[in-house]
């Protein structure tokens, strides 16, 4: 596998430093070849910075795309924003060639070259296509047997597709597939493709944010779901605050609202508080409970099952 | 305008798929409906849109995006009249306010040391602030040398 570095962005280390505790430790876990790289600013943020200035948002991600070409290492990123962001700009200055010019002019007066020759990947569909499904499994020691978990792709994963090329943009599967490595039933429900909204809450529109958060954790709680699980910063402020703040002001959700990187951790073995799970809003305490519970039961069916199948062995001789 | 295609914008107007794909159509209770703005903008009468909360509802999703066959949709209009109005000044506070840190800072927070430190993360790679206030001041003086020779043609 190549080398590579990951892409935190600006909201995981401002906000929410234990999503990348979670992420070393499976990346860790799993020996990957992965190192920091300086120099990194905002990606930046599409909504923000190109609703302003398209070209200070291109040249801006066409720098972070040159740190790549000078280290020599491909992306990977826990946030769908970044991934998705750095992939367009990718993906324009590779057709526009008049515009990669004008951007490396610039470029250069700073050492730095746009050739945009490595990969940009989402931490997703890095598991599912680089790591498999097969080297997930033989890293499982406490699987989610039993346990129904709702999935929320988060739209800047899969789309735009022409620029991210990594799963169906209107029917994805590969979050599905890991979810189902780890043991556990991905839920199916109407609201699953639902933007989660929280653009709204960066646009002084806070109530309409909350509408969107509620469209989706309404269905869930009907579902009886076990948890939400997400690999985006946006939707987990979205959700696991958003949330929090809902039900300070009286509506009951109860959705715990956990990370893949925590997820696969919390599979792999990983004690919940190393992993940061103790520092969300909403607390996953039923959850881990259940699992726990869950755990033990099919352990002592296991049991039971290698005991039966000793007995009729003897039974044969 | 000349950042929209009007071409592909006036074949928008007459088709409007994505309204049934769009999150904030489909589930804003105000109402929001970027055909209404597409008509205003090619009947050269977009300018009351540029104060409306309307333009900043959407979501950025991409899902009309996906499914439009000029692979246009809603969203480079409403994208435009964000720019437009942007300039104008009538960005929400809260966007003016992370414009604002991004041009100062090139990021949208600093890493948390205190929390980095509990939790045993290694110290946060260098912020490439030094190095983007550079490519900045060259741009922005770019953009302003083109502004002012397109004016004196």
């Amino acid at each position: 596998m190549k080398d590579f570095t990951i892409f935190w962005g600006c909201t995981i280390q401002t906000r929410f430093p234990f999503l990348e505790k979670s992420t070393r430790m499976v990346l860790d876990g799993f020996d990957l070849p992965y190192r920091d790289v300086d120099g990194f600013t905002c990606c930046p943020e599409k909504s923000l910075v190109n609703n302003i200035d398209h070209g200070l948002w291109v040249l801006t991600a066409a720098r972070n795309i040159a740190l790549l070409d000078k280290a020599g290492v491909d992306l990977v990123s826990p946030c769908t924003g970044c991934v998705s962001n750095l992939a367009t700009v990718n993906g324009e200055l590779h057709s526009d060639n008049k515009e990669k010019i004008k951007v490396n002019s610039i470029l250069k007066e700073i050492g730095l070259e746009f050739k945009g020759k490595n990969k940009l990947r989402h931490l997703v569909p890095f598991f599912h296509d680089e790591v498999g499904i097969p080297a997930i499994k033989n890293k499982i020691v406490k699987p989610f047997h039993g346990m129904r978990i709702a999935l929320h792709y988060g739209c800047h994963m899969i789309r735009p597709s022409h620029a991210l090329k990594n799963d169906d943009p209107l029917d994805p599967k590969k979050f599905d597939n890991l979810i189902r490595a780890m043991g556990a039933e991905s839920v199916q429900y109407m609201t699953k493709l639902l933007c989660c909204g929280q653009g709204l809450d960066r646009v002084d529109q806070h109530e309409n944010a909350l509408h969107f958060a509620r469209l989706k954790l309404k269905e869930l709680k009907s579902l009886k779901i076990d948890a939400m699980a997400l690999c985006c910063p946006s939707c987990y402020l979205q959700f696991d605050n958003n949330q929090f703040l809902m039900e300070k002001e009286g509506e009951k959700f109860g959705i715990p609202i956990l990370y893949f990187t925590e997820l696969l951790g919390l599979a792999m073995g990983h004690k919940p508080e190393d992993l940061g799970v103790d520092s969300h809003r909403v607390e996953a305490t039923d959850f881990l409970e259940k699992w726990q519970r869950l755990n033990g039961e099919f352990a002592r069916t296991d049991e039971l099952n290698r005991q039966l199948e000793e007995g009729f062995g003897i039974a044969q001789h | 305008m000349e950042s929209l295609n009007i071409k592909l914008l006036e074949v928008c107007s007459k088709c409007g798929a994505c309204y049934h794909i769009c999150p904030s159509c489909l589930n804003l209770n105000e109402g929001y409906d970027p055909r209404a703005v597409i008509k205003d903008i090619l009947a050269g009468q977009y300018e009351k849109w540029l104060s409306h909360k309307s333009i900043w509802q959407c979501l950025e999703c991409h899902h009309c995006l996906e499914i439009c066959f000029q692979h246009y949709g809603f969203e480079n209009a409403m994208a435009a009249m964000r720019t437009l109005a942007s300039k104008k000044g009538l960005a929400p506070t809260q966007v003016k306010r992370g414009w604002d840190m991004f041009i100062k800072t090139s990021r949208l927070g600093e890493p948390a040391a205190p929390a980095r430190k509990k939790l045993g993360l290694p110290e946060a790679a260098k912020s490439g602030a030094e190095d983007f206030k550079k490519i900045l001041k060259i741009y922005q003086e770019r953009k302003e040398s083109g502004v002012r020779s397109q004016k004196s043609e």
